[in-house]
């Protein structure tokens, strides 16, 4: 498992300078990113290299609906979806959720979050197992 | 510093004022329409409010949203899950207050549940001879709905900034709460 090491966030569609998305990928759950208000929300992760994933854990707060996509691409555009995910609604703790990419190789993860369960929705790891 | 993000609808009767009131939160006063012209759709404006004594802000997309009964359902299809409510109900008219709590039960069916911060705003005030709704009456019904009320006047410009000012802190203080709920947050 690479805790996230060589990954980096490099788009956010809101932020909080106190929250910022690198919040995402520095390995620490304690720390956060926070969305700003009104839905949908992003973030793209990108890796040093093309990589196969197996499996994400995403832990979170009070997101609902998240669509995953992917590319192979150095620039973080042109993505084809991979997945997407109903999260459970936790209540005084983070959601953690394992999702299971099956291998599929990616340079950039793009995160939708299309739906909350309150107006502002909080990532604050994701863990990548690489195969 | 950061900059928050809010749909917020603005609703009510036919003719209270609604696209009067938006236009002037949008040339910050230089424009108001003596004529009336009704409004069919949804017309989106944007308008960032600064918090004060921070450096903080909020984005306000206002969805100036139709009030003749035919076109509202609609309307209803583009106002998404707001993050905000701006009910406008014009002082001169007591059907259009008495309507209003018709407005609040169609914009929960949107909320999903949600806590949406929302204003009551009456408008016309400088109709004061032809004023059929007191405050008292308009400020009690605000509260008991968790609405905070607003009187002004578009023609004279008169007040018009604080509903928009009261919803973004509404937004930043909702904001700053649940921030501190999910630094509490203990691991999953
Ligand atoms: N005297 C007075 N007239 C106003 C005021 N605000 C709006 N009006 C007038 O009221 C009429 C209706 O205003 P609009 O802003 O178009 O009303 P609306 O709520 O957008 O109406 P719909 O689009 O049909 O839902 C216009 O003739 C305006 O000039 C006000 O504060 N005082
Ligand atoms: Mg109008």
């Amino acid at each position: 498992m690479i805790d996230s090491s060589g990954a980096q966030v490099v788009l956010a569609s809101s932020s909080d300078d106190n929250h910022p998305p690198e919040n995402i990928t520095d390995g620490n759950s304690k720390t956060f990113w926070m969305s700003t208000g009104m839905f949908p929300q992003e973030f793209v992760i990108r890796f040093a290299e093309t990589t196969n994933i197996s499996s994400l854990t995403v832990e979170s707060y009070n997101i609902k609906h998240l669509r995953i996509e992917k590319n192979t691409s150095p620039s973080a555009a042109q993505f084809e979806p991979v997945t997407q995910e109903e999260f459970e609604r936790t209540e005084g703790h983070l959601q953690t959720n394992a999702i299971s990419l099956n291998g599929c190789s990616a340079t950039h993860l793009r995160f939708i979050i299309a739906a909350g369960y309150d107006h502002f929705v909080s990532v604050h790891r994701v863990s990548v197992q690489t195969s | 510093m950061v900059k928050l993000r809010a749909r917020c609808l603005l609703v009510g009767d036919a003719a209270v004022g609604k696209s009067s009131l938006s236009h002037i939160f949008y040339s910050d006063g230089s424009l108001f329409q003596k004529n009336y012209s009704l409004t069919t759709g949804v017309e989106l404006l944007t308008k960032c409010i600064n918090i004060p004594e921070t450096n903080d802000s909020v984005e306000l997309y206002i969805l100036d949203s139709a009030g003749k009964e035919t076109l509202v359902e609609g309307c209803e299809k583009m106002w998404g899950e707001p993050s905000l409510l701006c009910l406008v109900f014009d002082l001169t008219s007591e059907q259009s207050f008495a309507n209003c709590s018709h407005w609040m039960e169609r914009v929960h069916a949107h909320c999903k549940g949600l806590h949406v911060p929302g204003v009551l705003v009456g408008n016309k005030s400088d109709l004061s001879a032809r004023r059929e709704v007191q405050a008292s009456v308009a400020r009690e019904w605000a509260q008991s709905q968790g609405l905070e009320y607003h009187e002004t006047s578009a023609k004279e410009m008169e007040n018009c900034d604080a509903p928009l000012l009261s919803l973004a802190q509404a937004f930043y203080s909702l904001y700053q709460e649940r921030r501190e709920t999910i630094q509490n947050l203990s691991p999953g």
